[in-house]
């Protein structure tokens, strides 16, 4: 159990003083913005822990104060480390993209991206903006509640990241049913894997090894 | 000979299919009797259940090369679909048996699907579904630690060490503390010259290094604790609920 989890902290290191925009770290736009030996002002976050984060891709939020203020959306991307939350069609401006020598580019809308003291969590059956906690129901979930009305707000349906819906998956020829995966075949005993395999087929070591030292 | 030339012909027909995408062989695939019966073969054999398999040692015709391409069917898609890659809770529950033959299983796939890579790379195509790579790769890497765990276990109640070499605490010619693991040797210390060479001493003179180095030390932490509480007063000073509630703590 504690060899995984040791294991399973090998994420992208990222250098002390990276400033993070709405791109992502590996991708070419993070790297030609943000080349290595790049120093700059550092930006002063309020620190959120990571089990107080309340606001995910796919919840419709209230934007309350700038040029939307008022207006609800979708959120279409978080970035935690700045506290953003990019809002599907609000807090725009206008910039012309896939611009060449000889042609102008296309003028689009981009969304800013807007701070989580600028946007509030919207009660699902009111639609009014509300505070949100997180609290445990009667069953142990951990959901999101409404401090004015006491409903909860449920957490936007996650894709997942090979696109699969599991509801609606038909087994292929390579892959082995859930019976079969959840089978449990392990009885445990005092040999070793290389020993247990070794009785299995058949293989008797009468080799002996020769004498070596260990320092 | 004829083994060579069929293996030839199968090649051929595998970039052609790559180069001209949605074109299926279906009907070419009499060229080589037998090929497509015994991939379906192998792929219904690894949807059976584990326990119930006996080791396959199936001789197959052309020495077994096709074992390095997909199912035909799905030569020349854009995307082949794929399950999960294997939890370690699932693999936890398994055998060693199972967790053996599981791996020469995902091994294969992974030769399959690298040879694939390849291929699309020197056909300068994009790999079709990539994504089976990494799960092969998750999956076997589950393995490795699910039978590492169980190792370490065996050896904790058999001897009480986790580690698999022994070794120990050991300075160095600059007054370094390291861990020395122990090595594999045919012949003792004494006879050792490549051994006898290393120095795990140090000599007086070393000591002053040791302190400077300890100093040092000393002054990076200081000025990391520096570094966190000066930015914890600007935080403070920019979000003052913060202040408010270490206060209140």
């Amino acid at each position: 159990m504690r060899l995984s989890a040791l294991l399973c902290a090998g994420r992208l290191r990222l250098p002390a003083g990276y400033r993070h925009g709405t791109w992502r770290p590996g991708t070419a736009a993070a790297q030609l913005r943000n080349p290595p030996g790049l120093r700059r002002r550092k930006i002063f976050v309020e620190p959120i822990a990571r089990e107080d984060w309340k606001v995910f891709r796919g919840d419709t939020v209230q934007v309350l104060t700038g040029k939307d203020a008022g207006k609800q959306a979708m959120v279409t991307q978080v970035v935690r480390a700045r506290n953003w939350v990019v809002v599907e069609g609000l807090n725009t401006h206008y910039r012309y993209v896939n611009r060449t020598t000889k042609y102008a580019g296309t003028y689009i809308a981009s969304e800013a991206p807007l701070l989580l003291n600028q946007i509030s969590l919207v009660d699902p059956e009111d639609r009014k903006p509300t505070e949100v906690e997180w609290r445990y129901t009667e069953e142990g979930e951990r959901v999101r509640v409404s401090l004015r009305s006491g409903r909860i707000i449920p957490l936007p349906l996650r894709q997942r990241w090979d696109g699969i819906v599991p509801e609606q998956w038909i087994d292929g020829p390579k892959d082995t049913t859930v019976e079969d995966a959840l089978d449990k075949t392990y009885l445990p005993s005092l040999k070793t894997f290389e020993e247990e395999i070794m009785d299995a087929m058949g293989i008797v070591e009468t080799r002996r090894a020769k004498k070596s030292y260990w320092y | 000979m004829a083994a060579a030339v069929a293996m030839a012909a199968l090649c051929r027909r595998f970039t052609a299919a790559l180069r001209l995408s949605g074109a299926r062989p279906g009907s070419t695939l009499a060229g080589l009797p037998g090929l497509r019966l015994n991939l379906f073969h192998k792929n219904l054999a690894k949807a059976e259940p584990l326990h119930q398999l006996k080791f396959l040692h199936t001789t197959l015709s052309r020495k077994g090369l096709e074992e390095f391409f997909d199912d035909p069917r799905n030569w020349g898609e854009k995307t082949v679909k794929s399950g999960d890659a294997w939890n370690i809770k699932q693999l936890r529950g398994k055998s060693s048996e199972d967790l053996h033959k599981l791996w020469y299983v995902l091994l294969k796939e992974k030769n399959m699907l690298l040879t694939l890579e390849q291929e699309s790379k020197r056909q300068l195509k994009p790999m079709p579904s990539p994504e089976r790579l990494e799960k092969v790769e998750k999956s076997m890497k589950n393995i490795d630690l699910v039978v590492k765990e169980r190792e370490i276990a065996l050896r904790l109640l058999q001897t009480g060490h986790e580690k698999p070499v022994p070794g120990e605490w050991r300075h160095d010619f600059l007054g370094r503390t390291y861990w020395y693991s122990y090595k594999e040797w045919p012949i003792p210390w004494y006879l050792n010259k490549k051994y006898k060479r290393r120095k795990f001493y140090y000599l007086p003179h070393v000591d002053r290094f040791i302190r400077l180095r300890l100093e040092k030390s000393l002054r990076i932490k200081a000025r990391r604790q520096n570094l966190e509480r000066t930015r914890q007063k600007v935080l403070e000073r920019k979000f003052p609920h913060l202040a408010v509630k270490s206060q209140s703590q």
